[in-house]
């Protein structure tokens, strides 16, 4: 008997997995497992030619997940390896689609690494602060992608704008000089896309096992909410059996 | 940068001394590596042991555990770094010491600092900036300041050379002249950094001759121009591995965090006097971590002993060959 039902990290992994396109250019990040998951059963399914480059290691092939995904371990079997020089070029470049997590999310799409509370000196809470900052208004597009769907994540406005998203809609994006700009935001619950005339945040789908009304109460400022929402699809059985046996071999999107 | 060619091969005792000499209180320190890979930590232990103080840090746009022990022993006051992680978790000892306001944590990217490298490696005062658009982050970035392009009038930013007075690095094999040689795939930003520092200090895992080096040239990721001495230091990364001889010591950095977090909490609940011995539900505090890892091993052989041993670092190397 087939197992089709799969975990919220194994569907974020599906449904972004969807959204890449063969021949694009990108790539997943540190501590990204469900993005390169993503990236790697794009390949195997309807990208082949994806090329996977901007972040040092040229077209990898990782023979399982970890939870840290920019080492020689995870990463070290590759096509080629660039060097922080390159990083420079790539930033400036910009990819076809990179990802991003975020301590706080604003209906914009605005991401929060740095601080939450007090100021940036003396924070009430510092977070990680981040590598990247560049690929969010370079590249074409890019992908939010969460481990957790709450109000204390999901909020109306950053403390402190790490990557931007659309800033403060459309002309704020425009006169700052950002192309791009988030096109999902998929979290362990629901996909989010944003309107394409206020640049704010959208209901797109929710996973099976929530629903309208659970992500609204997680989700900290006035989510769009369209007539119809329908539920996220699920990978089929043949999908989720290739995402098992050539990505995630050590199962760690199950854990 | 060094001068003339001589060997650079120092015993593992000189280290103190050495960085004793290139390295003083509030001083600039880059850090090689990135995240859990290819970390000096055992130059870092020395750092610790020779009671530096009010360091300034510096590293590759990614780092975490050695800058979060370098913290929790009291060793900082400022850091340049983009991201400070243990990927799985947040850094106990960095987070808590920028809450308090002992620590603080410039806003930087991962351009500042690259851009910061290449412009001292270059010999330049700055490295222009385009790519700095919707982010709070330059606004409040200490290395960056808005310039205006001379050729086509264009609004954008200059980030502004970081000379380390010492970087300290890890490799797999060096020879006794200082020429280095990465095996690891990734190469972090090393080269960058050797040759924007003021001085170079390298522990390599094993020493190699200098036929094998020219044998290989092109494989020399450092040359000895850019190194003032090179260490050999076997297991010198540990806990964060060298590629591909040996991989990362999950357990050991996720029992560090354990301590530091609960060392952080205490701090946090019981105010600055009470925190650093706190050791929550781990069992043994902060201080009998740094104390049974950093202080008491007088050698790397005693820290390597005091680690695990011979039994623990087989497995770390079988995983790394496995890989």
């Amino acid at each position: 008997m087939t197992d089709t039902s799969c975990t919220p990290a194994e569907l974020q992994a599906f449904v972004l997995s969807r959204e890449l396109k063969d021949g694009e250019m990108g790539a997943a990040g540190a501590s990204a497992a469900i993005p390169m998951a993503a990236i790697m059963l794009a390949r195997h399914m309807h990208a082949p030619n994806i090329q996977i480059a901007g972040e040092m290691f040229v077209n990898p092939r990782p023979r399982q997940l970890w939870d840290s995904m920019l080492d020689d371990r995870a990463l070290g079997a590759c096509e080629g390896a660039e060097t922080f020089l390159e990083l420079f070029g790539h930033s400036h470049r910009g990819l076809d689609f990179f990802f991003h997590n975020g301590m706080q999310i604003d209906r914009f799409g605005n991401i929060n690494l740095h601080f939450i509370g007090g100021t940036i000196d003396r924070p009430r809470m510092r977070g990680p602060g981040a590598a990247n900052i560049s690929y969010a208004g370079t590249s074409r597009r890019f992908y939010i992608c969460t481990h957790a769907h709450s109000p204390r994540s999901f909020v109306p406005r950053v403390d402190f704008i790490t990557s931007p998203g659309y800033l403060d809609g459309p002309d704020s994006f425009q006169a700052a000089g950002l192309k791009g700009g988030p096109a999902l935001c998929v979290t362990p619950l629901a996909v989010m896309d944003f309107d394409p005339d206020s640049l704010t945040m959208r209901l797109k789908s929710v996973h099976p096992w929530g629903s309208v009304e659970e992500v609204v109460a997680k989700t900290g400022f006035a989510l769009g909410l369209p007539d119809r929402v329908p539920d996220t699809d699920l990978p089929d059985a043949e999908t989720l059996d290739l995402l098992r046996r050539k990505v995630d071999t050590a199962g760690i999107l199950r854990h | 940068m060094s001068s003339g060619r001589r060997e650079k091969l120092v015993p593992p005792e000189a280290l103190g001394d050495l960085i004793a000499a290139w390295l003083g209180d509030a001083d600039l320190l880059a850090l090689g590596g990135l995240f859990k890979q290819g970390r000096p930590c055992a130059l870092v232990r020395e750092v610790i042991r020779g009671g530096r103080r009010d360091l300034k840090l510096v590293s590759s746009p990614g780092s975490g555990f050695d800058v979060d022990v370098l913290i929790a022993a009291d060793c900082v006051a400022e850091t340049f770094l983009p991201a400070v992680t243990l990927e799985t978790r947040m850094c106990p000892a960095f987070r808590g010491a920028v809450e308090a306001g002992t620590v603080r944590a410039h806003c930087v990217d991962a351009l500042s600092v690259v851009g910061g490298l290449m412009a001292a490696a270059h010999g330049v005062p700055f490295q222009p900036v385009v790519a700095w658009k919707g982010s709070d982050v330059p606004r409040n970035n200490p290395l960056a300041a808005e310039i205006t392009c001379p050729f086509t009038g264009e609004a954008l930013f200059a980030t502004r050379a970081i000379r380390p007075k010492l970087a300290l690095l890890h490799a797999q094999e060096g020879d006794r002249y200082g020429n280095i040689r990465h095996l690891s795939t990734m190469t972090y930003a090393d080269q960058m950094m050797a040759r924007a520092s003021e001085r170079v200090i390298v522990s390599v895992d094993r020493l190699v001759s200098t036929e094998d080096i020219v044998a290989r040239s092109r494989e020399t990721t450092i040359p000895c121009i850019y190194v003032d001495a090179v260490v050999e230091m076997p297991y010198g990364a540990h806990p964060t591995g060298s590629f591909p001889l040996y991989s990362i010591d999950e357990a050991h950095i996720e029992t560090y965090a354990d301590v530091a977090e609960a060392a952080r909490r205490a701090r946090r609940d019981g105010g600055p006097e009470s925190g650093r011995d706190g050791s929550g539900g781990a069992g043994y505090g902060l201080a009998d971590y740094l104390n049974r890892v950093v202080h008491v091993p007088a050698t790397q052989a005693d820290y390597l002993e005091a680690i695990g041993g011979e039994e623990h670092l087989t497995a770390l190397e079988r995983e790394a060959a496995s890989l």
